[in-house]
């Protein structure tokens, strides 16, 4: 957390580095007359100390000091820059003058800013499509191992949930879900179509922008369908080298566990819970129960993690190159033991004009590595585990040594969920076991960059050819040790598992970027060819039984001296090529028009449904430029809309095919092995395109001296033909996975607004940013689901017509039979006893008065959606003087979460209990949970628990302070002193507080696929942060 | 182009044609470019051309034999759920599903489990069906593939129907949008009888070699009889049992527990058996996992859910009450039965009691005492070496499916059917006297056809308990009822017209609303 000035302690690499660059960039020098000086202000007459004074065509700048002032030596003629962040940039000419002061005003930032549209950037105030840029400031002060990570709540329509494991990526949706398969939106970085994974060190970015209509998509037409989001990496600018370190640390925290009951607890409830189902109690917690056992699990797996981390880079540039290069160490110690990530990356970009010529690259290295267990889920398994049962124990060892010929080898004496044979047993596994017992280690060697060259032909025209190559040598390993870790388990002999993946997505693009203006007409666009390519293939090699000396495995397969087996493949061989094209017209500023579209032809597709066009087209119309509008406090207003059909492939290769199997394994003749074959997967022939169309309207408005602006917008985008991972009844004897089908028609309509005030007239200089989103998503038709059938099932969700995707399909809690004769009495229109085998303290379910035979499926009913009714975020800046905090909340409203912990926990059987239940009993007719009793050969049991039923449903919403930062800036005289640019430290802390009524560990769940979005089946809690940093330059 | 060439300097000019001919170059390959193969596998347009691809899609159908639906729970749905068997899993679904007919949820994995492997193995038969007749082979060789692909198809919807009864007819391959009705159990059976028929017909009366455990024409017939019989058709059902006695290819072996070792498969009393392997490394028993073949299980799941703890997870178990059957008579040497101690691990699988009695290299009193009442299910276990101290997770020992024994009780039981009681006894002799029994005709002659069927019903426990017969024994007589919880505590939630039958998977229903439920449901 060392801050040293490079002036005296650099570093030998630093300076070897510093070297480098100095030979590949051969600075020129300007040494020239007269000394200027004088001071920069802003609006409000305050001193403005670093802002930069650069000559205008040369390297030579300076910055002003905590005073405001600045002197630099110029030519007489010179015309000299001043520029501050965030402030309009004013030029002035030297003119021989000798002390120059200059109040700088307030930038009109958000229509000066220029956005990148794909292939093209253009002037934010002439966008007509509906492009979201995030603010990166904001995004970087959130730890996250992935970009999707740290959006969350920043633009309205992008949908972030976490998943919080160390390395593993968060769910990302722009406007809500219309594909069945993947709604992941389309990265691109840089000009590279590339996924941006926890492989990308978040650091780099420069800028985000958020493509969510189809007018600003459609350039890259057929993967645009979910959004875009467009990275942009940082680059060098024209000047002095510039160096700049940042390091943060963070303490990570769970902040909230299972409050299960202690082994004295669990036993007393256990014990009541044998004797009321008349069953004799076991030995575990009752004769032999030794309350010296008290396991808390969740302690034991759990721990403080932590987040680091380093980042360092080099920038700067000439008249004709930029550069900048990053080198970066993050590492994320998850709060479970066991897990861990990190990340090391380097990035090379650089830009060099030479005559018409413009060549450029950006290149990111990156090594990652994620350690964890391969088994089991500790967040699911830990709060189930038993506190009677010790974690490991000598009674458990076992030592046989033969496989095949004798039961469960357990050399270390792992605990696996009971102690005494046909008593209190639990099926989840002994995380504890599992972190020594199966290691998992994933390795990425990945390099992701572009390289183009620009040639200017005309002033308004140009050709850039640019290559993108990703590549990555992914390496996963797992070790699985001798031992058992759950309960009535297949033995599996120690082995290790390597295998190895190559990866490679090439790019290549022709395009032509044309811009000219006649008078009052501008055009300006892009037309282009490209071609993508994107190949996988894996050779993975295990062998069984590793040897131990001393205690310790010997790893590796030649180590090994059991049997070894082998598997390889292509994953993954697809081919995509396209045309492209966008014209953008505007008319004196207030008319503007874009047609764009993109022709696609995919190698997923059999030949004769390859091709695919997305046309779109938007216009805008600058009110507060036409003559009528007359309000002075409207500084710009703007009205928008488009329109267009964007497609979307989520298939993956080989999935047109019928294709042999040949794992099938026949035994005749004692016992010699055959080899079998068919077609074991259905398919169908026909996919094609999903297709969808998108209508936009929007609003802009900057108002009060761009004070105040807002932006809304409300959207229907419709998908056809959507492409579906059919469940397929098990009568067809379907094999490896549900084959897609064009099947479906998804609406997705909703409202976004939002709208930053920000006040920089003060020393108290401030900002709030508020956006809120509604998303509401409906199925409209599902193509050749069957006869008469107009929904899809998936566990406890249906996408039915007219509802939305994914809702809760289940029997529906009405309460607590209080005694027999309500049980008696609760009966059909027919007469018959809707739950016959209830006994009072049964939980009395919905049933269709007119319905037949006891409680069945036919008496499921929709209840609660896992959408969100509404979805928000909101930023809060503020500086006075030094000092600066940040704030961000996310709130997400009205959806409903399938909590499959608690299914298990407030079943009773084979888990511990929370401490939180009231069951119901006949001295304690107010419990508001279903009487406790064994489930075995109890229907009234075994009924309150179904699975599919409200009672594991709850409600998710919450509102949650995602970051708090507190941030100091070194005044300039001090970091002077210390031979800093400018430094500042700040305090964290992320994840703070989060309001909720939801019961499990965090409310912010991924879920388990599309269809059944809203399950937390032990989804890793988002990490309360503690964090602190220091970002300094040089 | 050439207005700008002729602005540019010669560096740009390599320059643009440079960028021209790399346009030129992608453009022109665009056709070639998007045309990809998979280099995995082969295409199905390319399959089934070749005697070899007709061998390899049979060997795929058998394969089904070792998928877990079939290889262990569908012992939990002919064993446990009869009266023979009970369970103290303590996982309350397998109980309450399997012992205690409570079936609330119709998606129940282990259920839907064996559901859906029968009809992998019956899209495995049909694929073969549809496509080995136009490949040009040998002719014989074709002929038998076919009749064994009918008699597999025949075997899984047999299981299809005596455990769901009314279930979809898939007749030829499948295809992701097949939406059959229902067909009635009879329906189901009429098939089965078709395929039985036309296999008995194709498939030759044995094997040698590389062969031995392919289904043969006394297979097919056995299976034809059992079909009948479970109808109550049993004038049909003689016609094929006479033709399996009369083939002279089987005869009882006169060791009765050689029927259960794995090292005497294929035995003369042998009519079909699954056959399984033992694979060390495996890991998994789906036969559809490309990556995991070399990691496939080949043999049944028997050993860990049925031996005694803490060899398996005892999540089955036998009922004790058929031991009182097998000590009803002694043998004429003054014996016990000797299929008591093949039948089952007790505390006197040893005659001399528990002290004597060897449960996995133990006795039966140092694991468990002198006084525990429990009964575990033997036959397909690998303890009967005597040897063994332990069990692999999956076992090498074939699962005995029709034995030669059962066919002479089954022959039996069907001239009782058919007013010829007295013919009948001859083959209940037969199996009495291999396990060292007087003859029938000398203990009890002259019976009518009640205490005939009686004596049936206690010959059929005593020879063929915990080989998976059990439950169609109970369905065929009539016996399936809450009566029997005076043995199998579970019958007491049986419902009649009911639990005869388990629900359809919900899945199922609700994807094609051509099904229906079964009664009750």
């Amino acid at each position: 957390m060392q801050c040293n000035p490079p002036r005296t302690e650099t570093s030998l690499p630093l300076k070897l580095l510093l070297m480098t660059i100095l030979l590949l960039f051969n600075l020129s020098v300007f040494a020239q007359n007269i000394q200027v000086s004088g001071r920069v202000t802003d609006a409000s007459g305050q001193a403005l100390p670093g802002a930069t004074v650069r000559v205008k065509g040369s390297t030579i700048s300076t910055v002003t000091n905590t005073a405001g002032h600045y002197a630099i030596s110029v030519s007489p003629t010179a015309i000299l820059q001043f520029s501050f962040v965030g402030l309009t940039m004013q030029e002035i000419n030297v003119n021989g003058q000798h002390v120059i002061d200059v109040n700088m005003r307030d930038d009109s930032r958000a229509l000066s800013e220029v956005v990148v549209i794909g292939y093209q950037t253009i002037k934010k105030k002439d966008l007509t499509g509906a492009v979201a840029t995030v603010n990166t400031v904001d995004a970087s002060k959130v730890t996250g191992n992935s970009v999707a990570e740290q959006l969350q709540g920043l633009s309205p329509g992008v949908t972030v949930r976490n998943g919080g494991a160390p390395g593993q990526q968060s769910t990302i949706e722009i406007r809500g879900v219309a594909s069945f398969i993947n709604s992941a939106p389309l990265y691109v970085i840089d000009g590279m179509i590339a996924d941006a994974n926890p492989t990308i060190n978040t650091d780099d970015i420069e800028t985000i922008q958020i493509l969510k209509d189809a007018s600003a998509a459609a350039i890259y037409g057929s993967r645009a369908a979910n959004g875009v989001v467009i990275i942009t990496t940082k680059k060098g600018k024209k000047g002095e080298p510039k160096l700049s370190f940042n390091v943060k640390y963070g303490s990570q925290h769970i902040p909230k566990k299972w409050d299960v009951m202690n082994s004295t607890q669990y036993a007393t409830l256990k014990r009541q819970e044998f004797t009321n189902s008349g069953l004799p109690v076991p030995a575990s917690i009752g004769s032999a129960f030794n309350p010296g056992i008290n396991t808390d699990w969740q302690s034991l797996d759990e721990r403080a993690g932590n987040d680091q981390d380093y980042n360092v880079s080099l920038s700067g540039g000439s008249d004709n190159t930029t550069y900048l290069i990053s080198g970066s160490f993050y590492r994320d110690e998850g709060v479970l033991k066991a897990y861990s990530f990190n990340r090391e990356s380097f990035r090379v970009n650089t830009e060099t004009k030479k005559g018409r010529l413009t060549f450029g690259e950006n290149m990111l290295f990156t090594n990652t590595n994620n350690y964890h267990p391969n088994r089991g889920n500790a967040f699911y398994d830990l709060p189930q585990l038993l506190p009677t049962v010790p974690v490991q124990g000598s009674q458990f060892i076992d030592n046989s040594t033969a496989f095949g010929t004798m039961g469960f080898r357990n050399p270390q004496g792992w605990s696996t969920g009971t102690i005494d044979n046909g008593g209190d047993v639990t099926y989840a596994y002994n995380s504890l076991a599992v972190n020594n017992l199966s290691q998992g280690y994933n390795n990425y060697a990945k390099l992701v960059g572009n390289a183009f060259a620009q040639l200017r032909i005309f002033n308004w025209l140009d050709y850039k050819f640019n290559v993108g190559l990703e590549a990555s040598f992914d390496y996963n390993q797992d070790f699985r040790k001798d031992g058992i870790f759950s309960y009535a388990a297949q033995q599996e002999l120690s082995y290790i598992d390597q295998d190895r993946e190559r990866f490679r997505n090439l790019l290549m693009e022709h395009t032509l970027n044309f811009n000219k203006t006649f008078g009052v007409h501008s055009i300006n666009g892009v037309v282009g060819f490209t071609q993508q390519s994107y190949y996988r293939d894996a050779t993975d090699a295990r062998k069984t039984n590793l040897p131990i000396y001393n205690g310790q495995y010997l790893s590796q397969i030649n180590a090994a001296t059991g049997t070894s087996s082998a598997s390889g493949s292509v994953i993954q061989d697809d081919k995509l090529q396209s045309f492209l094209g966008r014209v953008n017209y505007s008319y004196n500023d207030k008319y503007l028009l874009t047609a764009s579209g993109r022709i696609d032809e995919d190698s997923r597709f059999g030949p004769n449904y390859r091709n695919g066009f997305f046309p779109s087209v938007a216009g805008a119309w600058r009110i507060s430029k036409e003559s009528f509008f007359k309000a002075p406090w409207v500084d710009d207003l703007k009205i928008n809309a488009s329109y267009g059909v964007l497609g979307i492939n989520t298939i993956s290769s080989f999935q047109n095919v019928g294709l042999i199997n040949n794992a099938p394994r026949a035994v005749f003749n004692g016992d010699a092995v055959y080899t079998g074959a068919y077609q074991a997967q259905l398919y169908n022939s026909n996919l094609h395109w999903e297709k969808r169309q998108e209508t936009n309207i929007g609003i802009d408005a900057s108002l009060f001296n761009n004070r105040l602006s807002l932006s809304a917008s409300v959207y229907k985008n419709i998908a056809k033909d959507v492409l579906v991972n059919q469940v397929l009844p098990d009568y067809l004897g379907n094999s490896g996975g549900n084959p897609p089908v064009n099947a479906a028609s998804i609406s997705n309509k909703g409202i976004e607004v939002e709208a930053t005030y920000r006040d920089n007239g003060h020393d108290f200089k401030w900002s709030v940013t508020g956006n809120i989103a509604t998303i509401k998503n409906k199925v409209l038709a599902l193509g050749n689901q069957g006869v008469g059938i107009n929904y899809i099932q998936q566990g406890s969700t249906r996408s039915e017509i007219g509802h939305p995707l994914g809702q809760w399909f289940v029997l529906k809690e009405l309460g607590i039979f209080q005694n027999q004769a309500e049980i008696d009495n609760y009966k059909r229109n027919d007469g018959t006893v809707i739950e016959p085998f209830a006994k009072p303290g049964d939980i009395k379910f919905y049933a269709n008065p007119n319905g037949a035979g006891t409680l069945n499926n036919n008496d499921r009913v929709y209840n609660g959606s896992p959408w969100p009714t509404l979805q928000s975020g909101l930023q809060f800046n503020g500086s006075y003087k030094q000092f600066s905090v940040n704030l961000q909340l996310v709130g997400i409203f009205g959806l409903t979460i399938y909590d499959d912990i608690r299914r298990v926990l407030d079943g009773y059987q084979n888990s511990n209990f929370r401490t939180a239940i009231n069951p119901w009993s006949p001295t304690n007719t107010s419990g508001t949970d279903p009487r406790l009793g064994i489930a075995n050969g109890d229907a009234g049991i075994a009924n309150n628990n179904t699975p599919e039923s409200s009672r594991w449903l709850e409600n998710g919403s919450y509102g949650r302070i995602r970051n708090l930062e507190f941030g100091y800036q070194l005044p300039k005289s001090l970091a002077h002193q210390l031979h800093i640019d400018n430094a500042r430290i700040f305090i964290s802390g992320q994840n703070l507080l989060t309001v909720t009524k939801y019961k499990g560990q965090d409310p912010d769940v991924t879920g388990n696929g599309i269809l059944q979005r809203g399950v937390d089946a032990g989804n890793w809690p988002s990490s309360r942060i503690y964090s602190i940093g220091i970002n300094c330059g040089f | 182009m050439r207005i700008l060439i002729s602005k540019t300097n010669l560096k740009m000019k390599k320059f643009i044609m440079l960028a021209i001919a790399a346009i030129t170059i992608t453009v022109s390959g665009c056709k070639k470019y998007l045309d990809v193969t998979d280099p995995n596998a082969p295409t199905t347009t390319i399959y089934w051309k070749t005697s070899d691809d007709a061998q390899k899609g049979v060997n795929a159908i058998y394969s089904t034999f070792h998928r877990a639906g079939i290889c262990r729970w569908y012992f939990f749905a002919t064993m446990i759920r009869a009266d023979e068997g009970w369970s103290t899993s303590p996982d309350a679904n397998i109980q309450n599903n399997f012992d205690q007919f409570i079936n609330n949820n119709y998606n129940y994995g282990n259920f839907t489990g064996i559901w859906n492997d029968l009809y992998v193995g019956v899209n495995r038969a049909n694929q073969v069906l549809d496509n080995v007749p136009a490949i040009n082979m040998d002719a014989t060789l074709k002929n038998r593939l076919l009749g064994e692909a009918k008699f597999l198809r025949a075997l899984f919807y047999y299981h299809l129907a005596t455990l769901w009864g009314n279930v979809p007819l898939q007749l030829k391959s499948s295809t992701p949008t097949d939406l059959p009705p229902t067909s009635s159990q009879a329906q189901v059976y009429a098939q089965v009888e078709k395929d039985l028929t036309d296999a008995a017909a194709a498939l030759p009366a044995s094997y040698t070699g590389a062969d031995i455990g392919r289904a043969t024409k006394g297979a097919a017939n056995a299976l034809l009889a059992k079909a009948y019989m479970q109808q109550h058709n049993y004038q049909a059902a003689l016609q094929p049992l006479q033709s399996i006695i009369q083939s002279n290819v089987y005869s009882l072996v006169a060791n009765y527990q050689n029927n259960f070792l794995s090292t005497t498969e294929f035995n003369s009393e042998s009519v079909f058996e699954y056959g399984n392997a033992l694979n060390p490394n495996d890991n998994h028993d789906d036969d559809t996992q490309l990556a995991g073949e070399d990691n496939l299980n080949y043999g049944s799941s028997i050993p860990p859910f049925f031996a005694p703890r803490p060899i398996g997870f005892t999540d089955g178990q036998a009922r004790r009450w058929p031991i009182a059957e097998f000590e009803k008579e002694k043998t004429t040497a003054g014996g016990r039965d000797p299929r008591l101690a093949a039948t089952y691990l007790f505390d006197s699988t040893d005659v001399r009691g528990p002290n004597y009695t060897i449960i996995y290299g133990q006795t039966f009193a140092s694991r468990y005492g002198t006084n525990d009442p429990d009964v575990w299910f033997r036959k397909f276990l690998n303890d009967n070496n005597g040897a063994a101290t332990g069990d692999s997770f999956h076992s090498p020992n074939n699962y005995r499916f029709i034995r030669y024994a059962d066919v002479l009780l089954m022959y039996a039981e069907c001239l009782n059917e058919t007013s010829a009681t007295a013919q009948a006894y001859q083959y209940v002799d037969q199996v009495r006297q291999r396990a060292g029994l007087a003859t029938l005709s000398s203990v009890a002659p002259g019976m009518n056809h009640d205490q005939f069927l009686a004596q049936i019903k206690h010959e059929r426990i005593t020879e063929l308990t915990g080989e998976g017969h059990r439950w169609e024994d109970l369905a065929r007589w009539g016996d399936l009822g809450p009566q029997l919880q005076t043995r199998d505590a579970g019958f007491k939630n049986f419902v009649k017209g009911k639990h005869e039958l388990l629900p359809i998977p919900q899945q199922d229903l609700d994807i094609n609303p051509h099904l229906k439920q079964n009664p009750g449901y």
